[in-house]
């Protein structure tokens, strides 16, 4: 990865809230114009990182770079490029949509184009003179997506973007950011919902305790680390112990066959295999969540 | 900065509107009665020789109630920076830490806006929500003026104000630090509040006690002027007054580049004897 095509960079980044540690040494690399999925459980340390990059929080230690700058001296150009969408969304209640959106809108020097405020605002379904106060958790969320959206930033910072949302909304907000990503702009969502990773991610990073334990493409993820093998054997043979086999855990067995959750490379298996008669023999890709189990189980 | 300036005056512009106008009534009112209790001054001398030098020095001290800066004083600035004193320190106390407890502060501090032009921002707001408030009180003495004989200018009982003004940002002030460096905006609140009632009862009553001097000296409201101000501002106590509200204007903008922005009161702390082992931290 060249250091211009590295939009979002943290080494070794560390972050402590008095006797409780969120960051433990987060390191990643963020390509531009990538959605990058940030996977993790809540209180992994996603919002931390990402409260970070924006210079809300200090970290302890390591270095970040946003858009190639650092975000603590350079905040304002970091965030003029920026687009972000609070984990927790909080708006101020008693004022309208429209209101908000435009006060947000001041903050940035009215940047923003209205008309395509107003189509975001349209495709999301919302009401612009609503007061804040009177929105569901749902119509809160969608504020929020288009205050993130409505300047088309550089690089978007998406909390759990579909946090709250219904499904056709979940639908158009990954839409949108599929429009974001074509016209150029870097994505960078936390979520800990893994399908909506496995749709949206070109990369995946994984947190577990304040450390990123695996980043990879998505698909790679998927295809490569972990396979489900089912193996029928021809009558009257009696089940090889395969468990033994390296990267190899039995899942479950019956008379004549095994599921077996393979992991890495499948060449052991099919050579301690090909002893015996198989009748059958099929594997499945395995979804994301099997992934993320696979590494929080360890 | 001037986006902050505006969206914090707008946000205040009920309250600015509301004590304001409260203000200017009860200024007034103050006005048309000057006349009838003039005439009956002598009534009322008697009672006021009744009263204690410890229950007058609340209402300004044993000054001529009946000349413009003693009855300004006695009807109105000698308790009024108490009563005002809770707008400035709500105001002060919650200028950036209403918005973390909310988690408002968080998205906005996300948009292209620094910490100082936020800071610097809403403090110039402070300034003109009080002005404006004290403005407002200034035009029912104004107006009343007509009502009454008191012999001084509509100009002259500008000045009472002008004090109080620095007072009010001083208080206020105080209370934006306090909000930067103790757990909550309740507890910058309540500090401050007591500090202000304290520092109005040591001075009112080191008029009567010569023993209070020297901690009179440290206390804020010596150096106010209220009504007497009429006969002309002290500029030492006016500009010392306000360099103190600068100093810890400074001090409370350094807290803020210092930290962490919260959300929703995460990473706040509680006394450790009222601190409970489930309190949660990020």
């Amino acid at each position: 990865m060249s250091t211009s095509s590295v939009v979002l960079l943290a080494q070794g980044l560390t972050k402590s809230y008095g006797s409780v540690q969120a960051l433990r040494g987060v390191d990643l690399g963020v390509k531009r114009g990538e959605v990058f999925g940030f996977l993790g459980p809540n209180g992994a340390g996603k919002t931390t990182t990402i409260r970070i990059l924006l210079d809300l929080i200090r970290p302890n230690g390591g270095t970040v770079r946003v858009l190639g700058l650092d975000p603590q001296k350079d905040a304002l150009a970091v965030r003029a490029r920026s687009g972000y969408l609070p984990g927790e969304l909080h708006l101020e209640d008693a004022e309208t949509v429209e209101t908000i959106l435009k006060q947000f809108n001041a903050l940035r020097s009215g940047k923003a184009d209205w008309n395509y405020v107003r189509s975001l605002v349209e495709r999301l379904g919302l009401d612009l003179k609503t007061q804040a106060k009177n929105l569901s958790k749902g119509n809160k969320q969608k504020v929020g997506v288009v205050q993130a959206l409505m300047h088309r930033p550089e690089l978007l910072l998406l909390d759990e973007p579909t946090s709250g949302l219904d499904p056709l909304i979940q639908q158009e907000v990954h839409k949108l950011i599929g429009e974001a990503k074509a016209d150029g702009a870097t994505v960078f969502f936390s979520s800990h919902v893994i399908s909506e990773v496995e749709q949206l991610a070109d990369r995946v990073g994984i947190i577990r305790k304040g450390v990123v334990v695996e980043v990879a493409e998505t698909q790679a993820l998927t295809k490569r680390a972990l396979r489900r093998a089912r193996v029928r054997f021809g009558s009257g043979v009696q089940i090889p112990p395969l468990a033994d086999v390296p990267g190899v855990t039995l899942l479950s067995s019956s008379a004549d066959s095994v599921v077996l959750r393979v992991e890495g490379e499948m060449d052991a298996l099919i050579k301690a295999l090909a002893r015996f008669p198989v009748m059958e023999f099929e594997t499945e890709r395995p979804s994301l969540e099997e992934v993320f189990l696979a590494y929080y189980e360890r | 900065m001037f986006t902050i300036f505006k969206q914090s005056l707008r946000r205040w512009k009920w309250q600015i509107v509301g004590w304001g106008s409260s203000l200017l009534i009860i200024a007034l009112y103050l006005m048309w009665l000057y006349k009838p209790m003039l005439e009956q001054q002598a009534q009322l001398k008697n009672l006021f020789d009744a009263y204690g030098k410890e229950m007058l020095s609340f209402f300004g001290g044993t000054v001529d109630i009946f000349s413009a800066g003693g009855y300004l004083n006695f009807a109105f600035f000698s308790y009024v920076p108490v009563a005002i004193g809770i707008l400035a320190l709500l105001l002060g106390s919650g200028l950036v830490v209403t918005d973390e407890e909310k988690g408002t502060l968080d998205l906005i501090m996300a948009h292209p806006i620094t910490r100082t032009a936020l800071f610097w921002g809403r403090w110039l707001a402070l300034v003109a929500a009080l002005t404006l408030t004290l403005l407002l009180a200034w035009l029912g003495f104004a107006l009343g003026k007509p009502l009454t004989g008191l012999d001084t200018t509509i100009w002259q009982m500008l000045l009472p104000n002008i004090s109080l003004l620095a007072i009010l940002l001083l208080f206020g002030t105080l209370a934006l630090f306090f909000s930067l460096v103790l757990p909550s905006r309740t507890a910058a609140a309540s500090v401050t509040g007591a500090l202000l009632v304290v520092s109005y009862i040591i001075t009112s009553l080191a008029s009567v006690n010569d023993n209070l001097e020297p901690l009179n000296k440290l206390s804020p409201m010596r150096y106010y002027q209220g009504g007497s101000a009429v006969n002309g501002l002290d500029w030492g106590y006016f500009l010392g007054t306000l360099g103190v509200a600068l100093i810890l204007a400074a001090l409370a903008w350094l807290s803020f580049l210092r930290r962490d922005i919260r959300v929703s009161g995460e990473g706040n702390w509680r006394l450790p004897f009222l601190r409970s082992k489930s309190q949660s931290l990020f």
